[in-house]
């Protein structure tokens, strides 16, 4: 069965108020199937929808017909906040809180849904931090005075607190000097491969893994199609 | 209470038009383009004022709770429709429940004032309902403005940490509580001032009122205390009940945010 999947999807802006016409089409009768443990490689030209795809599968976005699947379930009929903790989407501009790093990282577990869990402590903050390439941030700091590229590191590892079956990466490296870069993709490698999450990246420069083999897709004109596929 | 008031004679009260042709010469000779809004004002204050005289006198001839209830209504909805035109966010439909949440919370702050402090008998005698209630609209009415302009302008200037916010499992309410703070406050924070400056830089509105009417100033005092302390009630109930309210409409089914 597939972890993640597309039924006959169609999707489109909706119009301007005042504006007369239909909304810009960002997909039309869409399919796709991604099986669990699944990494996949979403590209396609500017304004083509790719961040829309990803909205739409934790529904931040509505399709207008067909069905967005996870684990055969329409996401419609879950709870938001309960799916948004298994389907996590990264932002493509990376977003902090007024606080420190470490009140940032915690954001997550001061919300209704994740009663009962236990917050991480100090030292496994860090060594996430550490395993991103960015242990040299102290928890103390105010995280607004970080640079892009360290927030960006800063809501992955904020995202990954919160155990997700799913990763939605949304450029996530389009900030970040390469060894950096480097250390997001191996995170999210690591998330795929040591524990069997689902990524689904969408990025629009060169992108070499070295430990898996992504299944790339390309969304062009409203249609996904496999990349290389006739 | 009228014993002690100075009528004033028609041709006295046109006396009064002075002042609105001193306003129209200095529009004139600075060419300040302000003529014919003075002109009109002028116009809309004589015709507003004797109208509203005349449909207070016929409610207190006739001394029914069904007509002092439907005119506060009919002023609740001019309140409200007063601070919807000041609102421009069309991606929203808030209308109605703005239209019922203020009737419904100022019909309650009213009741309380004339039932519970004034001790009004009966609770809706009308020349004690409708003054107090129109007290309560019109203070509240700006803070209502002002509290939900902030809501639609915050969220949308804040859409990112919301929708951050979502994506790590917050409901809408948990997403929007800080903008939500943000603009209940700054709907209160007008009444608040207000009552750091009574009395100090001008003699409030009621209290002159009735100053004039010959009240002893002592009891004027109590009810200025009383109507200072009702409208900073009024707009935190308002701005509350309505922004909680309007925040839900912010949201479609599945909590996302329509605002971005």
């Amino acid at each position: 069965m597939s972890h993640l999947a597309l039924a006959r999807v169609g999707f489109a802006h909706p119009k301007a108020p005042g504006t007369s016409g239909a909304g810009r089409a960002i997909l039309d009768q869409a399919d796709l199937d991604v099986p669990r443990g699944a990494f996949v490689l979403l590209t396609g030209p500017s304004g083509a929808g790719k961040s829309t795809l990803l909205r739409l599968f934790c529904r931040l976005e509505e399709p207008q017909t067909g069905q967005v699947l996870l684990d055969g379930q329409d996401v419609a009929a879950l709870a938001p906040a309960q799916l948004r903790r298994r389907v996590s989407y990264l932002q493509q501009t990376p977003t902090v809180i007024p606080g420190s790093v470490r009140a940032n990282l915690l954001l997550p577990f001061s919300f209704k849904a994740a009663h009962g869990q236990t917050p991480p402590d100090d030292t496994a903050l860090a060594t996430l931090l550490d395993s991103l390439a960015a242990g040299d941030i102290p928890l103390s700091q105010e995280a607004s005075t970080l640079s892009v590229g360290q927030r960006q590191r800063l809501c992955l590892a904020r995202a990954l607190l919160t155990r997700p079956e799913v990763l939605l990466l949304d450029e996530p490296t389009s900030a970040l000097d390469p060894e950096s870069a480097q250390a997001v993709l191996r995170a999210a490698e690591s998330f795929c491969l040591d524990q069997g999450g689902t990524v689904i990246l969408v990025s629009h420069a060169e992108f070499a893994p070295a430990r898996v083999t992504p299944a790339p897709y390309v969304l062009c004109g409203g249609t996904l199609c496999r990349a290389g596929a006739a | 209470m009228t014993a002690g008031v100075l009528d004033i004679s028609l041709w006295r009260l046109c006396l009064a038009l002075v002042f609105s042709l001193l306003a129209g010469g200095c529009s004139l000779a600075l060419k300040l383009g302000l003529g014919r809004d003075i002109a009109i004002g002028t116009v809309r204050t004589f015709a507003q004022l004797f109208l509203m005289g005349w449909v207070l006198g016929l409610v207190f001839a006739v001394d029914s709770p069904w007509l002092v209830l439907a005119l506060f209504l009919v002023m609740a909805g001019a309140a409200a429709h007063t601070a919807r035109g000041r609102i421009h966010e069309k991606a929203v439909g808030f209308a109605w429940p703005m239209y019922a949440s203020m009737a419904c919370v100022y019909l309650v702050v009213t009741i309380t004032v004339t039932g519970a402090i004034v001790h009004a008998e009966p609770w809706w005698k009308p020349q004690y309902f409708l003054p107090i209630g129109g007290m309560v609209l019109g203070n509240s009415m700006n803070s209502v403005a002002v509290a939900l302009d902030r809501l639609f302008s915050d969220l949308r200037a804040r859409a990112a940490v919301v929708e951050m916010q979502l994506c790590l499992g917050a409901d809408a309410a948990e997403a929007s509580a800080d903008v939500v703070r943000t603009a209940i406050r700054a709907g209160m924070i007008p009444s608040i001032n207000s009552m750091m400056a009574v009395g100090l830089v001008s003699i409030p509105g009621m209290m002159t009122g009735q100053i004039l009417g010959g009240s002893d100033p002592s009891q004027a005092i109590r009810y200025q205390i009383v109507v200072m302390l009702m409208i900073v009630g009024a707009t935190a109930l308002g701005s509350t009940v309505l922004t909680l309210v309007i925040r839900r409409r912010c949201f479609a089914p599945g909590d996302r945010p329509l605002l971005r």
